[in-house]
C-alpha cells in the first residue's frame, strides 16, 4: 500500500509541552489536506498518511509541504515486515545502470535476520536483477530504505522530501503583519508563520493617491501567503486623510517617519482589539531611509504594550528575494503598483531622526483623531 | 458617469450587440461549411469586407478579417517582412502592437530604426527622411496618435517613401482614425491599414487589416485557410456583421464636426487655468485631448474624477510607470508633464452640456487636488 511519511523537527525539544505542539501539528495536517480522502495514523514520532486516492499523492505532497512543523516527508510502500513482502517490494525499485546502497532499520527486534545481513541480501538481490547496477555505499545514487517497525509493519521508500521544518503554526501565538504589497512584508509573515505564529494582516491603502489594483495585489499577497498559513484576515485601512495632513503641516522630511509612527500606533489599536501579541513588520535594517536604526527606533517607541517583531531585520535584500520567490510572492510583490509609502514621497527623507523632532512635528497634528479616523474606516477582508 | 476614455474603447452600438445576437443564435453556420445555410454566410461577410472596404476609400486592394488591432499591426509587419537585409521604420509613437513588434525584428537580427517625434506629436519627418533608403522594407507610421491625438501628414510619409525607397511598403495603424477622420487609403497610397472595431462602436475581439498588394504579406498563423489562406481560424462572424453595421451607420464627416465642438467647449473650460497644458498645437484629432495638469499626478487625478463621476484614461502613461512614456517623452516632454498627462477622448453621443459638465467638473477637481498636494 501506498503511504506518506511524515517527520517532524523541533517537536522533539519541546519536553512537556511536546503534546500541545503535536496535537496542533497534527491538527494543522488534517486542515491542510481539507477536501481530501486519507487515513491518518500517529506512530512511533512519525505520522503516517495512507488509504489516499494515488493520483492525488502529489498534491498532498504539494500540500504538506507547506505546513509548518513538518521536516519531512517520504512517499513509501507500507506492507507486512516479513521477509518476501519486503523483498518483492525492493525488488520493484529500478536500480538500471545506477548505483544504490540499501539501509535497514528495525526497530522489531523479533526481526529474524539482522539489519546488516538483510541490508545485504537485499543488495544481492537486486545486483542479480540488474546486471548493470553496483553497489556504492559513500554516494549512492539511489538510497533504498527499509523500516521495520514495532507494529509489524514495514515500510520502503527511496526519497525524502524536505519540508519548511520550523513549528506548527499557532503555537506562538498570533500577531498583527503590516503587508505593504512590496516584497519583504511576505516574507515576513512567512518567517514568522515558521516559527509558529499565526497572524492578521494591516494594509494602508491611499485611495486616490493609490489604485484599486494596489490594494487587489495585497489582497493576491494575502492568498498566496495563505497557502502556507492558512485563512486570513486582512484589515484594509485608509491612510489618505493622515498622509494629506502630515503633508500639509509636517516638515517634508518627514513624511515618511511620522506617516509610519502614526501606522504603528493604529496597528498596536487594532492589536488591542483584536488580541493579537505581536506587530511585524517586513523592515530590514538599512534598506531605505526609514529602516534605519535611528528611524526604527522614533517609529517603535510610540507603540507602548506591543513588539515588534521584524523577521527581515538581519536579512540582504537577495536572500529576502530568494524566500519570496521560494513562496511565490515575489512576481506580485514586483507588480508596479504605487503603495502608500511612495505617495508624498520628500526628497530627502531624514535618515537619522530624533524622538524629540518627530514629537515636535507631531504636535502639529491631532494625531488622537487621525488615528481614530483610519480605524474607523476599516474594512476586514477575509482570505482563504 | 461621463465616460471620456473613448480613445480605449466605445460603447457598442445596441443596434450592433443585436446583430451579434442574431449570428451567435440563430445565423451560427460555419462560413468555411458546404451546405447553403453557411454559403449564404460566407457571402455576408464578403459584403461586409466591401463595406470597409468602400469606408476606406480604396481602389484596389484586399480586406482580411482578424481578431483586432493587435493582430492586424503584427500581419502587416510580421507577414510582410522578408528575410534578407532588409530595413524597417516605426515611429516612436506607436502603440505597442506596433512598436514592440519592431522590437522583435529587432531581436531577431533585423536593422531597425525607430523615429522620433517631434514636439506636436507628429513623427519627425526629417529623421524619417534620413533613416529610409534603397533597403527599406516596411515603413509603420500610425495615422493617429492614441496618446495625443496627434494626425501624422501621411501624404508627407508616402512621398518620402517614393523619393527614397519607392519598393518599401507603408503600414498605417489606423486604430483611432477610421470611422473618425475623412480620408481614402489611396490618398498615402498605404499597403496595409489596420482596423479595429471596438474603436468606432463595433464589438471587442474584431477587426481588418487593408491590404493593398495580397503578395506583399504571408500568414502569421497557420490552420484551415479561412481569409484566403492570410489569416487561418473561423471568422468571428457576428463581430463581423456588428462591424459592418458599425461602418455603415457612421456618418464621418456630421460626426467629425460634432466633436470638434465638444473638444473646443473642453478646450475653452480647461484653459481657464492657466497651468494646465493642452497638447493642440497642430494637426490634432477632434476626438483626442490630451492634458497635463500642473502639479498633480494624472493618475490620482483619474481617480478623483472617477470618483465625481467623470471617467478618463491615461492613455499608456499608467503601464509606463517603469519606463516613463516613450511617446510623451519622445516630443521632449518632462517628466513632471508626462507624471501629470491624462487623455480625454470623446463620442459623437456626448451631449455640449455632458462636456460642459465634465469639464467644470475637472477643473474643479483638479484644484482640489492641486490644493492638498502642492
Amino acid at each position: 500500500m501506498r503511504v506518506l511519511l511524515l517527520r517532524f523537527g523541533e517537536l522533539y525539544l519541546k519536553g512537556n509541552n511536546r503534546n500541545v505542539f503535536e496535537s496542533v501539528l497534527i491538527s494543522n495536517i488534517k486542515k491542510a489536506l481539507v477536501g481530501h480522502d486519507f487515513k491518518f495514523e500517529k506512530t512511533f514520532g512519525r505520522y503516517v498518511i495512507s488509504s489516499y486516492a494515488e493520483k492525488e499523492e502529489s498534491v498532498l505532497i504539494e500540500k504538506l509541504c507547506k505546513v509548518f512543523g513538518l521536516y519531512s516527508l517520504s512517499p513509501a510502500f507500507e506492507v507486512e515486515a516479513g521477509v518476501d513482502t519486503i523483498s518483492s517490494v525492493v525488488g520493484e525499485v529500478d536500480v538500471s545502470g545506477k548505483s544504490f546502497k540499501v539501509f535497514v532499520k528495525r526497530a522489531d527486534k523479533t526481526f529474524p535476520i539482522s539489519s546488516m545481513d538483510f541490508a545485504k541480501d537485499l543488495g544481492e538481490m537486486l545486483l542479480n536483477s540488474y546486471n548493470d547496477s553496483f553497489v556504492d555505499l559513500y554516494n549512492p545514487q539511489v538510497e533504498i530504505h527499509v523500516d521495520i517497525r514495532m507494529n509489524k509493519k514495514a515500510y520502503v521508500f527511496t526519497q525524502s522530501i524536505k519540508c519548511q521544518g520550523g513549528l506548527p503554526l499557532g503555537v506562538s501565538g498570533k500577531g498583527l503583519l503590516l503587508l505593504s504589497g512590496g516584497i519583504d512584508s511576505p516574507v515576513a509573515g512567512y518567517l514568522v508563520g515558521k516559527r509558529g505564529m499565526e497572524f492578521e494582516c494591516l494594509h494602508f491603502h491611499s485611495y486616490p493617491y493609490t489604485s484599486e489594483l494596489a490594494r487587489d495585489k495585497v489582497l493576491t499577497l494575502a492568498k498566496k501567503m495563505s497557502a502556507y498559513v492558512g485563512k486570513l484576515k486582512v484589515h484594509v485601512v485608509s491612510f489618505t486623510k493622515v498622509q494629506e495632513a502630515i503633508h500639509a503641516n509636517c516638515s517634508p522630511e518627514f513624511m515618511i517617519t511620522i506617516m509610519r509612527r502614526i501606522m504603528m500606533r493604529v496597528a498596536e489599536r487594532l492589536c488591542q482589539q483584536n488580541s493579537l501579541g505581536a506587530i511585524i513588520t517586513g523592515e530590514s535594517l538599512g534598506q531605505v531611509a526609514s529602516q534605519t536604526m535611528q528611524s526604527m527606533t522614533a517609529t517603535g517607541v510610540v507603540v507602548k504594550r506591543t513588539p515588534i517583531f521584524r523577521p527581515c531585520i538581519a536579512m540582504d535584500k537577495e536572500e529576502i528575494i530568494k524566500v519570496a520567490n521560494e513562496i511565490d510572492t515575489y512576481q506580485t510583490s514586483v507588480l508596479p503598483y504605487e503603495d502608500c509609502c511612495t505617495v508624498f514621497l520628500p526628497k530627502n527623507p531624514v535618515i537619522r531622526p530624533t524622538i524629540e523632532r518627530c514629537e515636535r512635528e507631531e504636535r502639529k497634528l491631532d494625531v488622537d483623531a487621525l488615528v481614530e479616523e483610519c480605524l474607523n474606516t476599516e474594512e476586514i477582508v477575509e482570505i482563504g | 458617469m461621463i465616460y471620456l476614455d473613448n480613445a480605449a474603447t466605445t460603447k457598442m452600438f445596441e443596434k450592433g450587440a443585436e446583430i451579434y445576437k442574431e449570428y451567435a443564435c440563430h445565423s451560427f453556420f460555419n462560413p468555411s461549411a458546404n451546405y447553403s445555410q453557411a454559403i449564404a454566410i460566407a457571402k455576408e461577410l464578403d459584403s461586409a469586407r466591401g463595406v470597409l472596404f468602400n469606408k476606406l476609400g480604396a481602389s484596389k486592394g484586399q480586406m482580411i478579417f482578424t481578431s483586432g488591432a493587435t493582430e492586424s499591426n503584427n500581419l502587416a509587419i510580421m507577414g510582410g517582412r522578408r528575410n534578407g537585409k532588409w530595413e524597417y521604420v516605426f515611429s516612436m509613437g506607436e502603440h505597442p502592437s506596433v512598436y514592440n513588434a519592431g522590437k522583435e525584428l529587432e531581436r531577431q537580427g533585423f536593422i531597425v530604426h525607430f523615429v522620433g517625434l517631434q514636439p506636436n506629436g507628429q513623427i519627425d519627418y526629417r529623421q524619417l527622411e534620413s533613416v529610409v533608403n534603397e533597403k527599406t522594407r516596411l515603413i509603420s507610421v500610425m495615422h493617429v496618435s492614441n496618446e495625443t491625438g496627434a494626425i501624422n501628414d501621411l501624404t508627407l510619409v508616402d512621398k518620402i517613401r517614393k523619393q527614397h525607397c519607392p519598393k518599401a511598403l507603408l503600414h498605417i495603424d489606423g486604430v483611432q482614425a477610421f470611422c473618425k477622420l475623412d480620408f481614402s487609403v489611396d490618398d498615402f497610397s498605404a499597403d496595409f491599414y489596420t482596423i479595429s472595431a471596438h474603436k468606432f462602436h463595433g464589438p471587442k475581439g474584431v477587426g481588418a487589416l487593408y491590404v493593398r498588394n495580397i503578395n506583399d504579406i504571408k500568414p502569421i498563423v497557420f490552420g484551415g485557410g479561412q481569409e484566403g489562406g492570410y489569416r487561418s481560424g473561423t471568422e468571428n462572424v457576428g463581430g463581423i456583421m456588428a462591424m459592418k453595421y458599425a461602418v455603415e451607420s457612421i456618418d464621418i464627416c456630421k460626426n467629425f464636426e460634432k466633436v470638434c465642438k465638444l473638444k473646443e467647449i473642453m478646450t475653452a473650460i480647461l484653459s481657464q487655468n492657466n497651468v494646465i497644458s493642452i497638447i493642440n498645437d497642430g494637426n490634432f484629432s477632434p476626438y483626442i485631448l490630451s492634458v497635463s495638469f500642473a502639479g498633480v499626478n494624472g493618475e490620482t487625478l483619474m481617480r478623483k474624477l472617477q470618483d465625481n463621476g467623470v471617467v478618463v484614461g491615461m492613455g499608456s502613461a499608467c503601464s509606463a510607470k517603469k519606463s516613463g512614456n516613450r511617446i510623451l517623452e519622445s516630443m521632449g516632454k518632462v517628466k513632471e508633464e508626462i507624471k501629470s498627462h491624462i487623455r480625454i477622448s470623446f463620442n459623437e453621443f456626448l451631449s455640449e452640456n455632458e462636456v460642459e459638465n465634465a469639464g467644470k467638473i475637472i477643473l474643479q477637481t483638479y484644484q482640489e487636488l492641486w490644493e492638498k498636494v502642492k
